[in-house]
């Protein structure tokens, strides 16, 4: 009996153990993917695409996909701008944001710090815009899925964005100068990808667009 | 004619004269085991001394303004200069809340609880328990086929946007924003004004100071603890905050620590001045080794006085002892006596002794009779006083008579020049009383002006730099400490909870949102939800839920929606809402909000509300409110008069009470009208050109005043005593040169307190000044002249 009870401890052992080294191995991503994709993004002064967002939502009857463009300018500027079905947008520029409705003719103006969503939102767009991942490790652990060209799967640490948000899938273009795709996925299994199509790096930007 | 004598002490001495080792060992002994026992004392700077502890209701009223929010909380202002972000005074606030955390902080809040998501979910689950009528006819407006259209379509907006992801629970739940309606509830509990939410940190509205609020386990009483959460508070500030960013800190500990600080330094100069003036005066004036030993009496008294109270209660107020200063300088004039009249000599000192000791027995029971009427005043302060007061008067005649007379030595008859005693030059009899009576009409009319001030800030220390960091405060984040509160009480939250829905419903037409703060739009009484409950069923059950369904059904189908995406919302109209609950409202992030206006007491609940603390919102909801069963209105400007009405209420009792024992003292004692008048001449002059002087002089009367005032009385009745002792029954000039000399030391002690920076004991000071350095003259010129036929 007792070597029974020794033999599946030493089963247990050995299976947790070797969980703990697959566990480890993926909390502990490279240092130099990091460094790769910071190193290439601080080239990039401005960034300009279009995207295509799929809402994989159990509130819509099927996916709800809508179109728009992106613009970023280092180090704090950024334009989300929704074109089809419904035309709606932001801008921020430092902690000031201005946002629009097509359809009310609505135009607001808003402080980032004072909208504690919107802060959120724009943490992780600027974050990812920036390839800022001192910022983002400390909200996310991260596990490379491929280095070339660079996947990551980020799981949130704070319980407060664990409460809705289950994980991210993020993958960089091949050169890893930009974001091409984003998946969030939610805590109920609703997911939104968002593919970024036809972007332009230190394209010259317009002033008035921010 | 012979001098009449308390042949009691002449027998004592005649005993003692044999005993004298004995005697003096004893003595000694006994001041050595009072100075033992007054080691024990501690002492308090505490404002319960200055506070009726008789269960009045300013005593009620002033233990409830304890119960406003932020009045025991440690409140810390940080500012940043021009260009200062935002962003970098919330870091030096989450910094600074670092660094505090740990012994004597139990909780530092820089910003709500959590995010805001809780509470819309709070808000919107509770929507059916909380919506009385109007609310309800606000959600049939938000209803209609052509709202539910575009409220639909711009939940479906923000779905799209970055933002979705985060908001689809609270769309699914409430795609209309019925959770709106509730918000607006949430204006009645803005009780900073001025405060912003900004990444979820307390903000000003211009963005240029954080707020950060300390708990703390220290008492705001206690003056150690408070210097030394001062003083983390200090070190925490210069660890954390980053250059051109200032912190300003506001609480209850830094008024104690700076009073404290203020009456220890007023001590220690009051104590230095007094010992030093009164032994110079000994020393010009008597020029005698034996001085040393009258001298020694009211250090010696003090001492006692010090060890008794030791024995009775170790705690001592701060102000009892400071009032030792003047004891020291009062409590000579008995052992004056007996010191001039033993060394004028002429007689043997057993025989000396027994003529002073009724003189000094007079004195020093009209003197205990005066002090005694303070042993009925509501403030535990002055009971304390009397009795440390007594101690010592009892202590100083039992010296003077007992031990004194046997270290006197009489000088030789020769060396007592004539001149020398009559201490006072000859007036014109008509000059004086003229002089004097001009005088007394003045002050007399004068007293009229004299107003009472019952704030209690009369008589607490606040510098300038406290008074400037509380303007800063009020500017910066607007009248939050300046509210009247009415509280509904219960004898459980429910009870109280319906209360103070009665209370909301009358206050709630009468000040705006930003006036009146208030719980009961968002945590009604359970009978009140329960009718909101019943009241919402029946709303949508009225073929209304129905209708609002179909309709999201077709708005939603026409967006691309599921059938059942808004199912939860809908299934609130048909189901009972679950309660709204003070544990519910705290998840939610509103602790803060539910401590500061639920207060839990040993048998009961208050619920409190604040409302503006003008004379005229007073004045009427005074009457308004006393309609309504368990609710108690409690302004600080409203104290402020009742503090007022008691110190009048209180000073009109004792000068009665101790003017009719004195009355009769005397009476009793001197048993011949003209005498008795003539013993009260000085306590007359004293009372009314105290009172005179500070009415023509503009200052106020407060709470010390009243013990200020007893010291009058009780001091200038010896003068009168003696004085007319000495003129009628053929005493000495020793008691004209134990007035003067007395009188000197007692001005001299009370001028020391006068020099204290602390206003109670500034006005202590003053006011005996005033009434003593006008009965001095009055008991050796004014009483000589009116008796002039009598003494020749």
């Amino acid at each position: 009996m007792r070597y029974l009870f020794i033999a599946i401890a030493a089963t247990f052992f050995f299976i947790f153990s070797i969980g703990a080294q697959v566990t480890g191995a993926a909390q502990a991503p490279p240092e130099s993917v990091f460094q790769q994709l910071q190193r290439t993004a601080s080239g990039v002064r401005t960034l300009s695409s279009d995207f295509v967002q799929e809402k994989h939502l159990s509130m819509f009857k099927t996916v709800v996909s809508s179109k728009g463009r992106f613009n970023f300018n280092k180090p704090d500027q950024l334009r989300w701008e929704i074109t089809a079905p419904v035309a709606s947008g932001f801008v921020l520029k430092g902690d000031k944001g201005r946002r629009w409705h097509a359809h009310t003719g609505r135009t607001e103006s808003f402080q980032i710090s004072q909208e504690p969503v919107m802060k959120l939102v724009a943490d992780q767009l600027l974050s990812w815009a920036q390839a800022d991942f001192a910022r983002i490790q400390k909200e996310y652990r991260i596990t490379v899925l491929d280095d070339a060209p660079v996947s990551l799967r980020l799981e949130p640490t704070s319980a407060t964005t664990a409460g809705f948000l289950r994980y991210l899938l993020v993958s960089f273009s091949p050169d890893g100068r930009y974001v091409r795709t984003v998946e969030v996925h939610e805590q109920d299994g609703d997911f939104t990808r968002i593919k970024f199509v036809n972007t332009a790096v230190n394209k010259p930007l317009k002033a008035d667009l921010f | 004619m012979p001098v009449p004598s308390c042949t009691i002490f002449e027998r004592l001495y005649r005993f003692l004269a044999t005993r004298r080792r004995a005697l003096f060992g004893t003595t000694i002994l006994l001041v050595i085991l009072a100075t033992l026992a007054s080691t024990r004392l501690h002492i308090e700077e505490d404002i319960a001394a200055m506070l009726p502890d008789d269960g009045s209701s300013v005593a009620k009223d002033f233990e409830l303004l304890q119960l406003a929010p932020f009045t025991r909380k440690v409140v810390i202002t940080l500012s940043g200069g021009e260009g200062t972000d935002p962003a970098t005074l919330s870091a030096a606030a989450d910094r600074l809340a670092a660094s505090l955390a740990g012994a004597g902080v139990s909780k530092v809040t820089t910003g709500p609880d959590s995010a805001a998501g809780g509470l819309f979910r709070w808000l919107g689950s509770t929507l059916g328990s909380l919506a009385g009528e109007e609310e309800l006819s606000r959600l049939g407006t938000m209803s209609t086929g052509a709202e539910v259209q575009k409220r639909l379509r711009a939940s479906y907006e923000s779905l799209l946007s970055p933002e979705g992801w985060a908001l689809k629970g609270s769309i699914q739940n409430d795609p209309l924003s019925f959770s709106a309606v509730a918000m607006e509830k949430m204006r009645f509990l803005n009780m900073i004004p001025h405060l912003r939410l900004v990444d979820n940190h307390f903000m000003s509205a211009d963005g240029k100071n954080a707020l950060v609020v300390l708990d703390s386990t220290v008492s705001m009483t206690d003056s150690d603890g408070s210097r030394k959460l001062l003083e983390r508070i200090r070190q925490g500030v210069a660890k954390s905050l980053p250059q051109g960013v200032s912190a300003t800190v506001i609480s209850g500990h830094r008024y104690t620590l700076v009073n404290a600080d203020t009456i220890k330094g007023d001590l220690a100069l009051i104590l230095t001045v007094t010992s030093v003036a009164v032994l110079g005066i000994y020393f010009f004036f008597l020029r005698s080794l034996s001085a040393v030993f009258v001298f020694l009496v009211p250090s010696s008294i003090l001492v006692i006085a010090s060890g008794v109270m030791a024995c009775l209660d170790s705690n001592v107020y701060a102000l009892t002892l400071g009032f030792g200063g003047v004891l020291l300088g009062i409590a000579d004039e008995y052992a004056m006596l007996i010191y001039f009249s033993c060394r004028q000599g002429g007689k043997d000192i057993g025989t000396i002794t027994g003529e002073v000791a009724r003189p000094v027995l007079f004195g020093a029971a009209a003197t205990l009779l005066s002090f005694g009427v303070m042993m009925i005043s509501a403030l535990p302060g002055q009971r304390e006083l009397a009795i440390y007061s007594m101690i010592g008067i009892v202590a100083s005649v039992a010296i003077s008579l007992v031990v004194l007379p046997h270290l006197v030595k009489p000088l030789p008859q020769a060396a007592v020049p004539a001149a020398r005693l009559d201490l006072m030059p000859r007036l014109p009899r008509r000059l004086v009383i003229g002089v004097w009576l001009g005088i007394l009409l003045l002050c007399g009319w004068q007293t009229t002006k004299v107003r009472f001030n019952g704030k209690l800030s009369a008589v607490s220390m606040v510098t300038s730099e406290l008074k400037e960091a509380e303007d800063q405060v009020a500017k910066t984040w607007g009248d939050v400490r300046g509210k009247a509160l009415v509280f509904a009480e219960g004898p459980d939250l429910d009870a109280a909870l319906a209360v103070n829905d009665r209370l909301f419903a009358r206050l709630g037409k009468r000040f705006a949102p930003g006036e009146l703060v208030s719980i009961a739009p968002l945590l009604p009484s359970s009978a009140l939800q329960e009718e909101n409950r019943q009241r919402w069923i029946s709303y949508w059950k009225d073929g209304r839920a129905a209708r609002l369904a179909a309709d999201l059904g077709r708005e939603g189908e026409a967006l691309g929606f599921s059938g059942d995406a808004f199912k939860p919302f809908l299934e609130r109209l048909s189901t009972p809402p679950p309660a709204a609950t003070e544990e519910g409202m705290r998840a939610a992030g509103m602790e803060e909000l539910v401590n500061s206006l639920i207060v839990r007491s040993p048998g009961g609940v208050r619920v409190l509300t604040m409302v503006p603390d003008t004379p005229e919102a007073i004045a009427s909801l005074s009457e308004e409110l006393k309609g309504i069963p368990g609710v108690r209105l409690v302004s600080q400007t409203r104290f402020a008069t009742q503090m007022s009405g008691a110190i009048v209420h209180d000073f009109t009792r004792y000068l009665t009470i101790t003017c009719i024992l004195v009355f009769a003292l005397v009476a009793i004692i001197f048993r011949n009208p003209r005498r008795i008048a003539l013993v009260l001449v000085p306590v007359v002059t004293g009372l009314v050109c105290s009172l005179g002087i500070m009415g023509m002089l503009g200052m106020e009367f407060n709470i010390f005043n009243i013990a200020a005032t007893i010291l009058i009385i009780g001091l200038c009745v010896d003068y009168g005593i003696f004085t007319v002792c000495r003129l009628t029954e053929g005493s000495t000039h020793a008691a004209d040169r134990a007035v003067l000399v007395s009188g000197l030391t007692t001005l001299a002690g009370l001028g020391a307190l006068a020099l204290a920076r602390h206003p109670s004991m500034h006005s202590i000071g003053m006011t005996v000044l005033l009434g003593i350095g006008t009965g001095i003259p009055a008991a050796l010129l004014v009483i000589p002249a009116l008796c002039r036929e009598e003494e020749s």
